[in-house]
């Protein structure tokens, strides 16, 4: 949920609870002092009676109006208790049932006991209560479209250099050149956040040009020297009358040093692959791609007499880095290749979502989760290095393909699938 | 043939001159940028090998002035930087190939050869070595004017072999060429490739050149 409307439907909820609750106290708040100035109305009818009675010693005339009524009860003894209270009376002049506020009082007239009753209608106090609640009311409509629009319009031009931030952080690109473009804000949070932010991506992209300079350097550095080495090794083999044991020496010094190139390279390309170098992505045909290696390792194939079931759908688009997608499939292949048994097979199959990969082969000696660390390999081939797996995971991660490996059937099995 | 090699790392550009010397090309050197420009601007090269990590600038910077020049010789980037940038700059910037750094001198060989043919512009597309004619531009290869049936693979193969005639080419080599890094390890399927070639070859009715050096590799040679 977002972050506004989450803030807004706590404010919209809290406002109309609030509202509700003061309206209730508004209620009954009123309707105490109203009632309390009707009572006061009702004691000065009192005494306007009382005063009366004194002046001429008689009974006022009663009377009966609309909202106000007056009435005398001869009673025989005078114990007439004082009180005031609430009832509903039907009214003949308007022919409903009123709400009356009354007071009942006794009064003795020249040695007569009565128990006079003064009315007054509460009706106008009720209109009142309404037009409060009414008022109450259209304050709480008026609060939610105001709400409503503020959050509309002024919350999303508030938040919008916040926006316009995360916007810039999702294209952030460690690799990429350009940097990032913050809009500036009169507002601190978001002021110290660009701040926070451009430090932050700043020192990640010194710290990635660290690294890349440092990998690209150490490539350099050890890969000139065994370019020496080996250029030396095939200017020495090219040499006349060399003994068999000579030319055996030669041979090793030269594997070994083949061995070390390649390592070099991979372990390079795999840090490559883990600073995220590899950034030109482009939607490429990965049918194509897996076709050209088949044809590619064709005569190898051949060579170790492997049957190949090919099943490729053409056209499958991958947003995948070309020379990446190219070591991927290149190491698949291969290895299916190298741990295949004489006479065996493979079976290719690429559908939009699956890369499937499977070869005859003897029951790997490791766990197959193992089979995709650094420098794992089956006792079978020595020669490999244990890094063709690992680089294949590695291309995995960095596209979100799943990777998975099972031996079944005398088969392993691996399969990739595309995160599409 | 005049090749000129930029490199600072003498004993490197030793052995390259060394190993083209007797493919009949003629070597000269420039160890840093300000040696690599007054070469370029004074003479023309047929191939120019090109590091692109030298003292005193960038490869690429010499590049930029050769091509600005609007100067003609082929150019081969040769650079222990195995980065994609680099290559991908440098192609663009218009050399005609990138050979990661190290590489097995056979394969330098037969890449500068590669860029010289193209190179030529009077339509000679024609290698030849005795009675064996390839043709580069058809891809196609005959021997006393019959056709012969080859693979692409062997076709490659021997290209490979016509353009490092009388060397020792290592196993190694000839894999890395054929099949790219991808196939590292044993080198035993190669034997294959190597006498179907040899057999096809003899069937046409010519001499047996490809030599098996124990231990080593093949040579091409008569």
């Amino acid at each position: 949920m977002k972050l506004l409307s989450k803030f807004h439907r706590v404010n919209v909820v809290a406002t109309i609870i609030v509202l509700l609750i003061s309206g209730v106290c508004y209620y009954f708040f009123i309707k105490h002092v109203l009632i309390e100035q009707l009572d006061k109305d009702l004691a000065i009818e009192e005494r306007e009676a009382k005063d009366f009675v004194t002046e001429s010693n008689a009974l006022p005339d009663a009377y009966a109006y609309k909202d106000e009524e007056e009435e005398f009860i001869q009673v025989a003894n005078g114990n007439v208790v004082r009180k005031f209270s609430s009832v509903q009376l039907f009214n003949k002049s308007v022919n409903e049932s009123i709400d009356y506020r009354q007071l009942e009082f006794p009064l003795t007239v020249a040695g007569r006991n009565y128990k006079v009753v003064v009315r007054k209608s509460q009706e106008e106090t009720e209109d009142l209560i309404q037009l409060i609640l009414t008022i109450t009311l259209m304050m709480v409509l008026l609060l939610l479209i105001s709400l409503f629009l503020i959050n509309r319009f002024i919350l999303s031009k508030l938040w919008k250099p916040f926006n316009n931030t995360l916007s810039q952080l999702k294209q952030f690109n460690v690799s990429g050149k350009n940097k990032l473009l913050l809009e500036k804000s009169d507002i601190n949070e978001f002021t110290e956040l660009n701040q926070a932010v451009s430090i932050m991506t700043n020192r990640v992209s010194q710290d990635f040009n660290e690294i890349k300079n440092f990998t690209e350097n150490a490539s350099h550095e050890i890969q000139t020297p065994l370019a020496i080495i080996k250029s030396k090794l095939e200017l020495l083999s090219q040499s006349e009358n060399l003994k068999e044991e000579q030319m055996n020496t030669i041979q090793s010094i030269f594997e070994a040093g083949n061995r070390l190139s390649k390592l070099n390279q991979s372990l390079i390309l795999l840090t490559k692959i883990d600073n995220q170098q590899f950034v030109q992505n482009e939607k490429i045909d990965f049918s194509k791609i897996v076709f050209k290696h088949i044809e590619n390792f064709e005569e190898l194939i051949a060579a170790k007499h492997i049957t190949t079931v090919v099943n490729i759908a053409p056209g499958v688009k991958l947003n995948i880095n070309e020379d990446l997608a190219e070591i991927l499939i290149s190491n698949l292949i291969t290895n299916a290749i190298r741990h295949n048994l004489d006479k065996g097979s493979i079976d290719i199959n690429l559908s939009s979502h699956f890369f499937i990969i499977s070869n005859t082969g003897t029951q790997p000696d490791r766990d197959p989760g193992e089979l995709f660390e650094r420098f794992r390999k089956d006792k079978v081939s020595s020669e490999s290095l244990g890094l063709g797996l690992s680089i294949v995971k590695k291309i995995c991660e960095q596209y979100q393909f799943s990777i998975n490996y099972v031996y079944s059937g005398n088969r392993h099995i691996t399969t990739v699938g595309f995160n599409n | 043939m005049k090749i000129l090699i930029i490199e600072d790392e003498k004993e490197l550009s030793d052995s390259i001159a060394t190993y083209l010397k007797s493919e009949n090309y003629i070597c000269e050197f420039a160890g840093s940028y300000d040696k690599a420009i007054e070469k370029i601007e004074l003479y023309e090269y047929d191939c120019i090998l090109l590091d692109i990590s030298i003292p005193g600038g960038s490869g690429l910077d010499v590049l930029q002035e050769l091509k600005s020049n609007n100067k003609l010789d082929g150019v081969l980037i040769i650079s222990a930087k195995n980065s994609l940038e680099d290559k991908v700059k440098g192609l663009n910037l218009g050399a005609d190939d990138y050979l990661p750094k190290p590489f097995h001198l056979s394969e330098l060989s037969a890449r500068i050869a590669a860029i010289i043919r193209r190179k030529n512009f009077d339509g000679n597309n024609f290698l030849r070595f005795h009675n064996i004619q390839i043709d580069t531009r058809a891809k196609s290869v005959s021997l006393k004017n019959k056709t012969l049936d080859l693979t692409r693979k062997e076709y490659e193969l021997l290209l490979y072999f016509v353009s490092n005639k009388k060397r020792v080419i290592s196993k190694n080599a000839i894999a890395e060429h054929l099949w790219g890094d991808g196939m590292e390890g044993s080198n035993d399927f190669i034997y294959t490739h190597i006498k179907n070639l040899r057999k096809k070859l003899i069937d046409a009715g010519d001499v047996d050149y490809i030599k098996s050096i124990y231990g080593m590799g093949y040579k091409f040679s008569d």
